[in-house]
């Protein structure tokens, strides 16, 4: 198992060429390759991070009442964005299609009106899919709302 | 049959001419034949390649039940240990074990509770066995939940209750991570 090498060196009484020894290199491959291969992850996950205010013991800081809330409420009928006494309904595109970019529109508006405003909650119906509910948080947090909070309608209030 | 003192050369009486003359150097050309090394080589390498950009640290956290669609998401996090509660329409496990039945979580029950007992318990337990094994560090009251994207919040509901009641405020919703778009990501911790 060698390479040789040719200078190209024809009129010298010794000859250059050199065999590289490439068993260790082929030792040390064969022993990277199948450590890798255990330890590969396949599968890549992430997580999306939500809090529970309204469901547990965590209680607000502040009095409720000196706090703007902004509110996901997401039903059947599509969503209700609540910043503190004011309502934006946003109804559903199709008959199953939210309309997100609706949302994430509202939402950036409502970031821009309150800028120190970090924390939203997405108050959901008990009827609504898993997947509606991550995308909404996953707007949430495209629109700057870091502290996300999933709650179920009664503990947001609403 | 008579017996025969043993002899060095097995089958003498079978004249392997050409093999002969090849190994008795008598032939024109040598036997010794370099192996051709470099595909060889060069494949390991892109292979070794390919799985250090795979590589994770980390390793792997969860493991993505056959039944669980996981919902897609663009502004996630990376996974942190914790314990991981699985949610489909038929089961609620807690680490592989069997917490309660998705037909037992659809009904509204009698008092209006919405805790799982068991599960309740179970997060109980691993969080006093956290404090135990790590005295000095503060409970962080994280915990995976790993739902299928068909889920009803009426299930999710009461598994988050339960974790909740049991000190597990912070939950992180499992989803495969998508491209992140233009804006900042979520604050991780």
């Amino acid at each position: 198992m060698s390479v040789s090498v040719d200078s190209g060196n024809k009129s010298g009484k010794k000859s250059l060429n050199a065999d590289l020894n490439l068993v260790p290199y082929i030792d040390l491959l064969t022993c990277m390759v199948a450590f890798l291969l255990i330890t590969a992850v396949w599968t890549q996950l992430a997580r999306l991070q939500a809090q529970q205010k309204g469901m547990g013991a965590a209680g607000e800081e502040t009095p409720p009442e000196l706090q703007v809330k902004i509110v996901v409420v997401v039903n059947q009928e599509g969503f209700n964005l609540v910043v503190g006494q004011d309502q934006t309904p946003i109804p559903k595109k199709g008959a199953d299609e939210y309309d997100f970019e609706k949302l994430a529109t509202e939402l950036k508006k409502a970031k821009d009106g309150h800028p120190d405003k970090n924390d939203a909650q997405v108050a959901s119906e008990d009827t609504i899919k898993f997947d509606v509910l991550v995308r909404t948080m996953d707007t949430a947090l495209q629109a700057r709302f870091p502290d996300i909070s999933l709650v179920d309608t009664g503990a947001a209030g609403i | 049959m008579a017996i025969k003192a043993p002899s060095a050369h097995l089958y003498h009486s079978i004249k392997l001419e050409a093999a002969n003359t090849k190994l008795g150097h008598g032939g024109r050309k040598s036997l010794n034949q370099a192996l051709n090394l470099v595909a060889y080589i060069d494949m390991m390498t892109m292979l070794v390649i390919f799985l250090l950009m795979s590589f994770s640290a980390s390793g792997e956290i969860l493991f993505v039940q056959k039944n669980i669609t996981l919902p897609d998401a663009q502004n996630w996090s990376d996974l942190d240990r914790a314990p991981v509660i699985g949610v489909t329409k038929d089961v609620v496990t807690l680490d592989g074990r069997q917490m309660a039945t998705g037909e037992e979580l659809m009904k509204d029950s009698a008092t209006g509770d919405a805790k799982i007992p068991e599960l309740a318990d179970q997060l109980v337990t691993a969080k006093n066995n956290y404090k135990l094994l790590h005295p000095t560090e503060e409970f962080k009251g994280v915990c995976i939940i790993q739902s299928d994207k068909a889920v009803e919040f009426k299930i999710l509901r009461k598994v988050m209750f339960s974790a909740a009641t049991a000190g597990y405020q912070n939950v992180n919703f499992a989803v495969r991570p998508k491209a992140k778009g233009g804006a900042a990501p979520a604050a991780a911790e």
